[in-house]
């Protein structure tokens, strides 16, 4: 994934052009505010992550702008007409901007639900904070690689410093800055997760969908290999395959850790679409010969999406811990700045005894547990927000 | 009754296995749908209405006998022919909640068969169908309806639009699986006046399941009665005849406890007493006449030793399951104490 979020001044000027879009619809529309909220985001967002933040934020705003452009407007698909009063002709400008309005009102929704949960927001607020802390804050702090003996304390025997108005998380054992470490150490972290979760998720949910609605032989060849790959005792194997095989790439780690982690996900999905499979509504789809691809991706699908969403996440989270876990042992190539090699490098070097050293020791591992905890509060508004019943209603 | 039936069922059986346990659904079913016919399948919950629905359907395989759509079996078609002719066999499910997908609008719903077979051309007459479809079904006005979800519906709308996307495919057969068992009483009768209006508008045949005699007689006046106990039909005939001259004691029975209008009919009217209200299990099911124990016309010595057959009895136009009565054209009241 080519996810490396870096504010860049390229970024800026990609934003300020993608924002012109949705700036420029707002002015059609007679929409300035959400116009020009749409280019500050677009320009943020850009800013942050590039073409590929910048590019689905503008469709979004855009769509946003359009949705609200759109609200006082009569589609006569929903009008109160009866059957011979109305044509449904339309241009096909007409028809993208109905599809734009109903991507925007989706999103309206989206958010209105993620506010509507107080702890979920939080949590979406702490994910969004762990973000924007790797994508902005390598613009105010400066990355300290090289050791720094000129920091040392008059009589202290290491570097190590607790927390000062200058240094507000400490020095660590090269005297170099542990904030400027937990800035810049999360990204790879945080994205090679992300990566294992996603991947680990999408094969869960293609395999588990497959075996409950294929079953027979299918069904068992699945369930065996996920069986089998779930008897493996995955520490050991990790650290085995470590010995054999040298993680230097992040998406090698995350192949790896979603080859280990889909199974468990997978039987979840199964046992959800066989339960699923049984619903009068899709044999009323088999009835009406719909395809095995429709009863998938339309009937089974959507009512698992929630739980799949949530699933995600508690994916990303096992995934975080084995990276965390393979580093601190050791096991991977340590490669700077990485918050698991802050825990590795601190122990080393006698950070356990030494009280100065507490806050370069505690924060990775405060950054871990509330990023952790922000994921599993994100996950309860994920549920909600995919779930039919609760957008539609009141 | 003359062309040649939509769909005929031969000898059909079917089985479940149940820990184990081959349990007899259906057995000797023989039945035959005519283009644009009403019948009535009617009996106790259990019975196996809904598996002969569902395989008529072609949602289910028999396990033995023939399934024949018009004349032939499947099998005997090519694999698109198949496919249409499956598609010409619809089923509206009983429970109005469970058969709709809570995650699509209205509009959804019935766009997707639509589209998928190519039964539209374009978006502006997907949505002029969908419009039609709805107003068919007395859903006005559809504007309000497509963009809700199935569960902003009522009980008796989701079954209009459930009936609304079995129509989506233009069928030539639907089976309405209890589909007014479930709604309102005061709702009912809207249901079965709009299914009666469609089967003469769109030259539908219909399969109507329901455990309520009651009902079925007033649904299926101009059309046929099946009546199946434990998985067999013990009479089958033209709803009049059936419900005026009852010849199966198991019609007869059922009769006797329909209550009526009047009170006063109700109240004076002879009530038939079975011997046993028990229904067998089916991993039991009796010797002979699987009816026997609970028979007021019981016949030791041969209601218990043979299998009846489905036969017209002297004096009658329908065909019964019943040995004595296709013997003898009369039923004798069981007097046990003749026998002890
Ligand atoms: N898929 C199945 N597996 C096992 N038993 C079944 C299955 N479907 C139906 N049965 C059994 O078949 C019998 C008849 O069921 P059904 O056709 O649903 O009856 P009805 O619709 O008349 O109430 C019941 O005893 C039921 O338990
Ligand atoms: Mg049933």
């Amino acid at each position: 994934m080519g996810l490396d979020a870096v504010a860049s001044p390229t970024g800026l000027v990609i934003g300020f052009v993608l924002g012109l879009i949705p700036l420029l619809v707002g002015w059609r529309y007679r929409q300035w505010k959400w116009g020009v909220i749409g280019w500050l985001v677009c320009l943020f967002s850009s800013f942050g992550c590039g073409l590929i933040g910048g590019l689905p934020v503008a469709v979004l705003a855009t769509s946003l702008v359009i949705s609200y452009a759109f609200a006082t407007r009569e589609d006569p698909y929903t009008s109160q007409a009866s059957l011979d009063e109305v044509t449904f002709d339309e241009t096909w400008q007409e028809y993208l901007l109905r599809q734009m309005a109903a991507l925007g009102h989706g999103v309206r929704t989206s958010a209105r639900m993620l506010a509507r949960n107080k702890v979920g927001f939080i949590g979406f607020a702490g994910v969004m904070f762990f973000v924007l802390m790797s994508a902005f804050g390598p613009l105010f702090i400066e990355y300290e690689g090289e050791a720094n003996f000129s920091r040392r304390q008059p009589g202290a025997s290491s570097l190590f410093q607790p927390p000062s108005a200058e240094f507000p998380l400490g020095l660590d054992w090269q005297g170099r800055s542990v904030l400027s470490h937990i800035v810049y150490g999360g990204r790879t972290l945080i994205l090679t997760s992300i990566q294992a979760g996603l991947i680990a998720t999408v094969i869960a949910v293609a395999l588990g969908s497959l075996a409950a609605l294929l079953g027979g032989f299918v069904d068992q060849a699945i369930s065996f290999l996920g069986n089998f790959v779930l008897t493996i005792p995955q520490f050991p194997l990790l650290l085995v395959l470590a010995s054999l095989i040298s993680f230097n790439s992040s998406l090698g780690l995350a192949l790896l850790f979603a080859a280990l982690n889909w199974p468990a996900l997978m039987r979840a999905v199964r046992a959800q679409a066989l339960s699923l499979r049984k619903r009068d509504y899709v044999e009323a789809a088999v009835a009406l010969d719909l395809g095995l691809g429709h009863v998938i991706m339309r009937e089974v699908f959507p009512n698992m999406v929630s739980y799949i969403a949530v699933n995600f996440i508690f994916s990303v989270r096992s995934a975080m811990y084995a990276l965390v876990g393979l580093v601190v042992l050791g096991i991977v190539p340590l490669s700077e700045p990485d918050w698991g090699v802050m825990i590795f490098m601190g122990r080393q070097q006698g950070a356990l005894f030494n009280p100065a050293a507490a806050s370069m020791l505690l924060s990775p591992i405060i950054a871990i547990a509330v990023f952790q905890l922000s994921l599993v509060l994100f996950a309860r508004s994920l549920e909600e927000i995919f779930n039919p019943r609760l957008r539609s209603g009141v | 009754m003359t062309s040649k039936p939509l769909i005929e069922l031969r000898n059909v059986y079917r089985s479940f296995e149940v820990d184990g346990q081959h349990l007899p659904v259906l057995q000797d079913i023989n039945l035959e749908i005519q283009p644009n016919e009403i019948l009535c399948l009617v009996g106790e919950s259990g019975c196996g209405k809904t598996t002969t629905g569902r395989i008529i359907a072609g949602l289910l395989p028999q396990s033995s006998g023939e399934v024949l759509v018009n004349g032939q079996p499947l099998s005997a078609y090519s694999r698109q022919q198949q496919a249409e002719l499956r598609r010409s066999l619809q089923i509206v499910h009983q429970d109005p909640f469970a058969s709709l997908n809570p995650a699509h609008t209205i509009g959804q719903i019935l766009s997707y068969p639509l589209k998928r077979h190519r039964m539209v051309k374009g978006r502006a007459e997907l949505r002029r169908r969908i419009w039609e479809l709805l107003t068919l079904v007395d859903l006005t006005p559809p504007g309000d309806i497509v963009t809700k979800y199935p569960h902003q519906l009522s009980g008796g709308q989701r079954q209009r639009v459930s009936i609304a996307r079995a129509l989506t495919v233009n069928p030539k057969l639907i089976v309405a699986d209890e589909a007014v068992s479930m709604v309102d009483v005061s709702i009912r009768i809207g249901l079965l006046k709009m299914l009666h209006r469609l089967r003469e508008q769109l030259g539908l045949a219909i399969i109507f399941i329901t455990h309520d005699l009651a009902l079925a007689k007033y649904f299926a006046w101009e059309g046929r009665i099946a009546v199946m106990y434990l998985g067999r039909i013990v009479e089958i005939g033209p709803t009049p005849e059936v419900i005026a001259h009852p010849a199966h004691p198991y019609t007869r029975a059922l009769l006797a406890a329909v209550p009526e209008a009047d009170p006063e009919v109700t109240r004076h009217k002879q009530h038939l007493a079975l011997r046993s209200e028990e229904i067998p299990r089916l991993s039991e099911i009796p010797q002979g006449c699987s009816f026997h124990p609970r028979c007021p016309f019981f016949l030791p010595g041969i209601c218990d030793a043979k299998t009846p057959e489905l036969l017209q009895p002297p004096n009658f136009i329908q065909l019964a399951r019943c040995t004595p009565l296709n013997d003898q054209g009369t039923l004798i009241p069981y007097e046990p104490a003749q026998y002890r």
